[in-house]
């Protein structure tokens, strides 16, 4: 094993240990504190003991939900920093978050939604891909789509969403509560069906990502640059954004609107790691679901017995490394 | 001939604004080729036809013999490399690794870089010497070394054409001289055939084999540096004036930009007896001041003869080692009679040339203003015996006739325009 190999299975076993670390964490601390040794017993020896219910029908499930979201949005995030060569670019930037918020909004208020979680999953999902595609064909000009149009019909349908999502709480106030766990994301009616739908389309999702490492590392070199080495950059900005939003719609309709984790994430990777796609989609993963896991917890555990959406957690933590990512940019001189 | 890149017919245009017109090429193997021409002539929308990024709306593009419709884009990118004038990169990657992307159209999606390609990746960083910062980050390195990685980048995708779009324009001189002569020892030794827009027309001089001066579009002219780079085609395409000699070390044309405060035409005519080089210096100068000019007797071929035809003056010409005869004599006296003023720079007299002093002495100029340029002894420049000395005795007692020095005469024209008006 040469040096180069000897570092990255360093990272890899620090990574998973991070992760684990994590985990434990999640699943032991809550309204009943459950010892490490207790954990292993029940999920790994099949034990019967008393906290068993607690851990195997609401925590696990929770928190498992936690680490594929997590692992989703922030191998997203990262894709379309490099699709879109911005790094202050996630799933919110496109609309599609919004847009996904909006199709379960609407299956809340028109009553689909009582027809299960499915519905109202489908319609998350809907929801993310109409509005990526109507957002790209907003800024579609000559057969290409300039990035920059791209992000400010993103940013604008975005708001217009968010707005008519703001009207609808005010018309629907019955289903306030319903509609505004889906603009906060919460991840507290978790359950094991949530986690099997979501975990079927996230984790191949990811997966697939990776398969495009390579072409999303010259991606960094521009479109025109790119085109030149021989990727068809029309065909992989709509490969992966169609991945994306598959992605992102199964998230949305599992936890709801859960900001800057995606964007996050893959800072976070980058400034450890460096940029390689072929590295920073699998690391931001594996960090992204950490952090939503612990995010989680946090906003359990904080205000016993109350609340706080992950949503808001992720924001609070997230908001404050965002400024100081613009303010590395900024003295970057860009 | 062996011809790399074939343009027959192209025309390209953005919607219904036609941007390349009827453009028909052939680039030979091994060459380096220059597109001059003012902004919005074309220049980089060609360059991106050739890389088929655009797509003509009619002509052939042949790279070899293939035509570039029938390649997929991973199929040209093995043939034609791509240089920008820089790259900017948002998230940063390390020399080596920007190197290897190059070997992207060989990749295999399920194998992944070969030993061999990275093989190739590092002997394209040999050639270019960046191998020494391989793993050093692309945003900590200069201008210079930023291009020689893209340069790396370009030559391990293996081309056969590499266009450049400005390579250079971001440069420090020190790595504009770098880049350029990296390209043409690529073009030499591996048998590029490298194409370049280039802003600079001293270094598309110094540099191309051929170049191409395109304007509003269509191929203006295209040739060698002396064929495309003269006084009229600049004129014509980049509505400039300029003033052209030879780099004294390459040999190939070289263009001072003339300064068009001074542009403005003066109805003044000066008539310079001048011969063997000793009036390039002022025809230059006064033409850029505006003013009108005439030269005579010159040998054809004499390169104040060369100079005058650059700038379209009335020339006295007379065939090389002739004696003056009376029409060339004629000629001259015809132009002197049309100037307000005359100049007679230091030549050296012989048989052949004493007309040229004799007319000076005639009663039908004694109105107009001459002006004998002094250097050093006029007796060293005799060799005549002493006629065309004792000839220069009467003229500088003449009253019409004013003795100055080197540089001097400008100034003195310049006044006496102003006068005039």
């Amino acid at each position: 094993m040469n040096k180069k190999n000897i570092k990255r299975f360093i990272s890899i076993n620090l990574l998973i240990l991070f992760f684990a670390i994590c985990f434990f964490i999640s699943v032991g601390i809550g309204a009943v504190d459950i010892p490490l040794g207790e954990i292993v017993k029940i999920i790994f020896l099949g034990e019967n003991t008393d906290n068993r219910v607690i851990l195997m029908d609401i925590r696990l499930p929770r928190v498992l939900i936690a680490a594929v979201l997590g692992a989703g949005l922030s191998a997203v995030g990262g894709v379309m920093q490099g699709i879109f060569k911005n790094p202050l670019v996630d799933s919110y930037t496109l609309g599609m978050s919004s847009g996904a918020a909006f199709g379960a909004v609407i299956s809340i208020v028109t009553g689909i939604g009582v027809f299960g979680y499915a519905t109202t999953g489908t319609f998350a999902f809907l929801g993310a891909v109409s509005t990526l595609f109507f957002v790209y064909y907003l800024s579609k000009t000559k057969n290409r789509v300039s990035i920059n149009s791209l992000l400010l019909s993103g940013v604008a349908v975005s708001y217009f969403l968010s707005s008519v999502i703001s009207f609808m709480m005010m018309l629907f106030n019955n289903k306030i509560e319903h509609i505004v766990f889906w603009t906060m994301g919460s991840l507290s009616s978790s359950t094991w069906q949530k986690f099997i739908f979501s975990t079927c389309l996230v984790i191949p999702g990811v997966l697939l990502l990776n398969f495009f490492a390579r072409e999303l590392n010259i991606m960094s070199l521009g479109e025109e640059s790119a085109h030149y080495i021989g990727v068809d950059v029309e065909r992989l900005k709509y490969m992966l954004l169609a991945i994306c939003s598959l992605i992102v719609g199964a998230v949305v309709s599992t936890g709801g609107t859960i900001g800057f984790l995606g964007l996050v994430a893959p800072h976070i990777v980058r400034l450890i790691w460096g940029s390689d796609y072929r590295r920073l989609i699998p690391y931001s993963a594996i960090i992204g679901a950490s952090i939503l896991m612990l995010s989680d917890t946090l906003g359990r555990v904080i205000i016993q017995p109350a609340e706080i959406p992950v949503g808001v957690m992720t924001s609070v933590l997230g908001g404050p490394f965002f400024v100081f990512l613009l303010r590395k940019q900024k003295s970057k001189g860009a | 001939m062996d011809y790399e890149v074939r343009v027959e017919g192209l025309d390209f245009s953005y919607g219904s604004k036609s941007i390349l017109k009827d453009i028909n090429l052939s680039m030979k193997t091994g060459s380096f080729i220059s597109i001059i021409g003012p902004n919005g002539s074309g220049k980089s929308t060609f360059l991106r036809n050739l890389s088929r990024y655009l797509k003509p709306q009619k002509g052939i593009i042949m790279l070899g013999n293939d035509d570039i419709r029938k390649l997929s884009q991973k199929e040209i990118s093995k043939k034609v490399s791509v240089v920008p004038q820089n790259i900017l990169m948002e998230f940063d990657y390390k020399v080596k690794d920007m190197v290897l992307m190059g070997r992207y159209p060989y990749v295999k999606r399920m194998k992944g870089e070969t030993a061999e390609d990275i093989k190739i990746a590092e002997r394209s960083m040999k050639y270019t010497n960046t191998l020494e910062f391989s793993n050093r980050h692309f945003s900590e390195l200069s201008g210079g070394e930023k291009q020689r990685v893209i340069l790396a980048q370009a030559l391990a995708q293996q081309p056969r054409v590499l266009l450049m779009d400005e390579p250079i324009s971001h440069l420090d001189l020190q790595y504009q001289v770098e880049i350029l002569d990296l390209v043409k020892k690529m073009t030499l030794e591996e048998g590029l055939t490298s194409i370049a827009v280039l802003h600079d027309l001293n270094m598309a001089s110094a540099y191309s084999d051929y170049i191409i001066m395109l304007k509003e579009g269509k191929v203006f002219c295209k040739g060698e540096p002396k064929e495309v780079l003269t006084v009229e085609n600049i004129a014509q395409t980049f509505n400039t004036n300029v003033s052209i000699s030879k780099n004294p070390i390459t040999g190939k044309p070289y263009v001072y930009p003339i300064s068009t405060i001074s542009k403005k035409k003066r109805n003044f005519r000066v008539h310079i007896i001048c011969g063997g080089g000793t009036g390039v210096k002022l025809i230059q100068e006064l033409a850029a001041s505006g003013f009108d000019i005439s030269t005579g007797v010159l040998n054809i071929g004499d390169s104040d003869w060369a100079i005058s035809k650059e700038y379209e003056l009335d020339v006295a010409e007379e065939t090389p080692f002739m004696d003056i005869s009376q029409q060339a004599y004629d000629k001259n006296l015809e132009l002197a009679l049309a100037a307000k003023a005359l100049v007679l720079l230091p030549i050296y007299f012989s048989r052949a040339n004493i007309k040229n002093i004799k007319l000076l002495m005639d009663d039908r100029l004694d109105d107009k203003t001459i002006y004998i340029l002094e250097n050093g002894s006029f007796a060293q420049r005799d060799y005549t015996n002493g006629e065309a000395m004792s000839i220069y005795n009467m003229l500088i007692e003449k009253p019409n006739v004013i003795q100055i020095k080197e540089g001097q005469l400008k100034e003195i024209l310049v006044k006496a325009d102003e006068k005039d008006e």
